[in-house]
């Protein structure tokens, strides 16, 4: 008597689609891996000869630059606003995250022009105090200019990290530190440094991660790393092997930093788990250094946002009526298309891998499908590489078996749909987080009721998951978005021939002495930027209060 | 007539030690109402999911309305299964009114689908209300639409999840008589899950007891309570008492006194006499009985709790009604009318 079919319990076409995403996402990745055991192109021995150390040197003293200085911004206007009242603390609170909203390239070519011969300062000091100086008034490009422009604009990883940190550390710990007989700063570098130290290394390490990732800073301002490295070897000397090669040892270091992250943490959990601590009053202090902490985040706030936007807009009056025409226009479109599109593409990849995720009864699919996510922690050079090379074997493929050389040409590798790929492999965990966390919340027992009540997996999806679900996946797109809009490194390799983004026409006319032209697509993409900041800033406040 | 029949279910999670749900099997028949009783972790959650096909079971079989829905690596998927299921948190669908939440399972013409709802949330007692979203209502209409519901598409089983759990004590009684009747009325089959004894024993027709994955046993509640099948059963419904005693030939000599019993013959070392509080009763005259110091009577209501202790010191709470006067505590009399006899170590 067996009237209804019976299945195998563990499948469902769910799993079998998130095992393709996986398995397509995942190859770029992988292809560089296994190419570390490939022997190197022809360039290699001169690259070890004359390069590699420099590279070597410039990319570990750049990390180790950066880390510091965001330590040091970070760390300490985080400790101001989540301790102290002054006047201006609640705007800082989000005003200080503004810099993450600016790519570090724009940065690096508006300091250029503010402290360029027909900049700001020195009009200023020319005109108005008559002194003129040669050349120009501190010279930037170069490896410490690379660590401030970047520390700069990558600082408010670490104030976010740790300012959420400090906010969570109940008041009840310091005040028994207090009656301990410790003062405000034995109480700082005793008690609240230590309890924030996961937060702050996580914070560098995100920091760390973005440094490995940039290209157009450290280009601009001629600063050779593993990342320019890349480059030279992919498009100058035209020695695809070695620019692999150089990716897999990049890869290779992001690896041991995020083994180090993890390392550091370890089991510890600082945060308190009985949930009954009171956020920490915040301190009154004298007047006088109300006006000292109010200058040290104005001051901060000033350098790493208001001044280069000031800088920007004004460009922008300049030269917006030379610039804003048919074909800028065109260009502002087909960016923000393609941006949406990646949006898009990521957010529905990512519903289908935890969709797959939240049916299945093994604990492993887990830790499987996070494997889609490790992209954002691959620098866009090294994906743009590990994209190209299946590609091109998969248009070499089509080539050799399904036609003449007549109609021989790019199929794949060099068309939108490569960039489109490499977007989505790098800004995968971008839209994945946000929509696991969407399905956390909402629960698992919605939908096995659907399931209960005669629904199939796909309408449970569509009537109940995804409704519920909406506004995380809005923020999704939202975020990838944002990102692929200011992304440069893998845009530059992987557009096709004269295709151009907001980004790289930027990069494009900033390198080509046309610094006031670019700010127009400069401040586009600031602006653009902005927005999911707020909304960042909104949610981590939410959790908190 | 059995509906749903488990064979040797056998269930362990990922990364868990020990199984959750061990050789399990039982049957339930058409029309019945069977609790799964069980202190947390005993399984008895795991058993539901299981039945309802949210998991799969390792081994076993289970049947439901005569066809096999698990064997081997083999189910039939939850949303072909025709089970109704209430869940622990009721898990409504926020962005449905009462009336769509209902209507979401019944697979009927929409105008006959909605006449089925509104008769179903009249039968739950909720009569108006039903373009009002999940949250606008209290916790305890939450539960009569979550019930309203699993049973609109009338599926072969009703499953719920500590339907009781999330109710205050004053309400509790009246939604367990409540429940209770719109099952009754509506014929369904039911299993609930409760680790509490008063809903087991008040609401089930038939109580299953889950010890650690085990089956320990199902039977009646009355049978349950009076013929307890080993100490863990009979702990689970309340505390009983223990007295040490040594076997003679025609009885066993305690701390409080000599009891006659034949039985006492059949062991040879010592023995504990369990017995509950209300298996004892306190008495004025001397005779055969057992005798102790009263140190305590607490009083509780519906009943007191009469504390009597030895020479030593060891004590036992005997049950006694609430109008009892004790004036004096010092010596008293009692005796056992009925107790299960363990053997000791």
């Amino acid at each position: 008597m067996d009237l209804v079919k019976r299945k195998f319990y563990w499948w469902n076409k769910w799993i079998g689609y998130a095992l393709l995403i996986l398995v397509i996402v995942a190859t770029p990745i992988f292809t560089i891996l296994f190419k570390l055991f490939a022997s190197p192109g022809d360039s290699w021995s001169h690259i070890t000869n004359n390069l590699l150390a420099g590279y070597f040197q410039n990319t570990l003293l750049l990390l180790l630059g950066v880390a510091a200085l965001t330590f040091l911004l970070g760390v300490s206007t985080a400790w101001l606003v989540s301790n102290y009242e002054f006047p201006g603390r609640k705007y800082f609170e989000w005003l200080l995250i503004l810099p993450l909203g600016f790519p570090g390239y724009i940065m690096a070519y508006t300091y250029v022009g503010i402290l360029d011969y027909t900049g700001p300062i020195q009009t200023f000091f020319r005109n108005t105090l008559e002194i003129t100086f040669k050349g120009s008034l501190i010279d930037i490009m170069n490896l410490p200019g690379a660590i401030f422009i970047l520390s700069i604009t990558l600082f408010p990883y670490v104030f976010l990290i740790s300012r959420s940190s400090f906010l969570q550390q109940s008041k009840t710990m310091q005040e028994a530190s207090f009656l301990l007989g410790a003062g405000r700063s034995k109480t700082f570098f005793k008690i609240a440094l230590p309890m924030t130290r996961p937060a702050i290394v996580a914070g560098i390490a995100l920091a760390s991660m973005e440094v490995l990732n940039d290209y157009g800073t450290v280009k601009y301002f001629g600063v050779n790393t593993f990342t320019t490295g890349i480059f030279r070897a992919w498009f100058s000397m035209g020695d695809a092997t070695t620019a692999i090669y150089l990716a897999a040892i990049l890869m290779v270091f992001v690896f041991l930093l995020l083994y180090l992250e993890s390392v550091q943490r370890g089991n510890r959990r600082y945060s308190n788990v009985n949930g009954l601590s009171k956020p920490t009053a915040r301190i009154k202090v004298s007047s006088g250094k109300q006006y000292v902490y109010t200058a040290i985040c104005s001051i901060i706030f000033l350098v790493s946002f208001l001044f280069p936007f000031l800088q920007l807009v004004s460009w922008v009056w300049l030269t917006y009526a030379k610039v804003m025409d048919a074909q800028f226009l065109l260009l502002i479109y087909r960016s923000f298309g393609l941006a949406a599109i990646a949006g898009l593409a990521v957010v529905l990849l990512s519903v289908v891998l935890l969709y797959a995720l939240r049916l299945s009864p093994f604990k492993w699919v887990k830790s499987v499908t996070k494997v889609a996510t490790l992209g954002y922690a691959i620098p866009g050079a090294v994906i743009a590489v590990g994209v190209m090379i299946p590609l091109l074997a998969f248009d070499k493929w089509i080539y050799d078996t399904l036609l003449t050389a007549r109609t021989a040409g790019l199929f794949l590798s060099g068309t939108l749909f490569a960039l489109l790929f490499a977007y989505i492999v790098r800004f995968m965990a971008v839209g994945y987080n946000p929509v696991e966390a969407g399905f956390q919340k909402i629960g698992i027992h919605v939908n096995e009721a659907s399931r209960l009540l005669g629904a199939r997996s796909t309408k449970t999806l569509r009537k109940i998951d995804l409704p519920l679900i909406k506004n995380t996946l809005l923020s999704g797109v939202l975020l990838v978005f944002v990102d692929v809009l200011k992304e440069l490194p893998l845009t530059l390799i992987l557009r096709p021939f004269n295709y151009q983004t907001l980004a790289t026409k930027a990069f494009d006319m900033a390198t080509n002495e046309m610094i006031a032209e670019s700010a127009n697509a400069a401040l586009i993409i600031i602006l653009t930027g902005i927005i999911p900041i707020i909304f960042l800033n909104r949610m981590i406040r939410k959790r908190d209060l | 007539m059995q509906i749903l029949t488990l064979k040797e279910i056998n269930k362990k999670y990922d990364q868990a030690k020990d199984f959750a749900v061990n050789k399990v099997s039982f049957s339930v028949n058409e029309g019945e109402i069977l609790a799964l009783v069980g202190e947390s972790g005993s399984g008895k959650t795991t058993l539901l999911r299981l039945i309802a096909g949210l998991e799969h079971p390792d081994q076993g079989t289970i049947a439901l309305g005569g066809q096999v829905i698990v064997e081997g690596k083999k189910s039939v998927p939850a949303h072909e299964r025709k089970v109704g299921m209430v869940f622990q948190d009721y898990a409504l669908f926020p962005h449905l009114t009462i009336l769509e939440n209902v209507l979401y399972g019944i697979s009927k013409p929409k105008k006959e689908a909605e006449v089925i709802a509104k008769e179903t949330l009249k039968l739950v007692g909720l009569t108006e209300d039903h373009g009002k979203y999940p949250h606008q209502l209290s916790g305890g209409q939450q539960q009569r639409v979550a019930l309203a519901r699993a049973i609109a598409p009338n599926p072969r089983i009703l499953l719920m999840d500590e339907p009781f759990s999330n109710l205050d004590a004053l309400l509790k009684d009246q939604v367990r008589e409540e429940i209770r009747q719109i099952i009754k009325m509506t014929g369904i089959t039911a299993i609930f899950v409760t680790h509490d004894t008063k809903d087991a024993l008040s609401t089930a027709d038939r109580i299953a007891i889950l010890h650690k994955g085990y089956l320990q046993q199902i039977d009646v509640p009355k049978n349950l309570y009076e013929n307890p099948v080993n100490p863990y059963v009979a702990n689970f419904f309340g505390k009983r008492n223990e007295l040490i005693a040594n076997p003679s030939e025609d009885g066993f000599y305690t701390s409080f006194g000599y009891i006659a019993d034949p039985e006492a013959k059949k062991y040879k070392s010592k023995v504990r006499l369990m017995f509950r509080p209300e298996h004892a009763e306190v008495v004025q005259r001397e005779g055969q009985q057992l005798t102790g110091n009263i140190v305590k009577v607490a009083y509780f209501g519906s009943h007191q709790l009469v504390k009597i202790s030895d020479e030593q010191g060891y004590s036992v709470s005997i049950r006694t009604n609430p109008g009892r006067v004790f004036d004096n505590l010092g010596n008293a009399f009692f005796y056992l009318w009925k107790y299960d006899i363990e053997e000791a170590f």
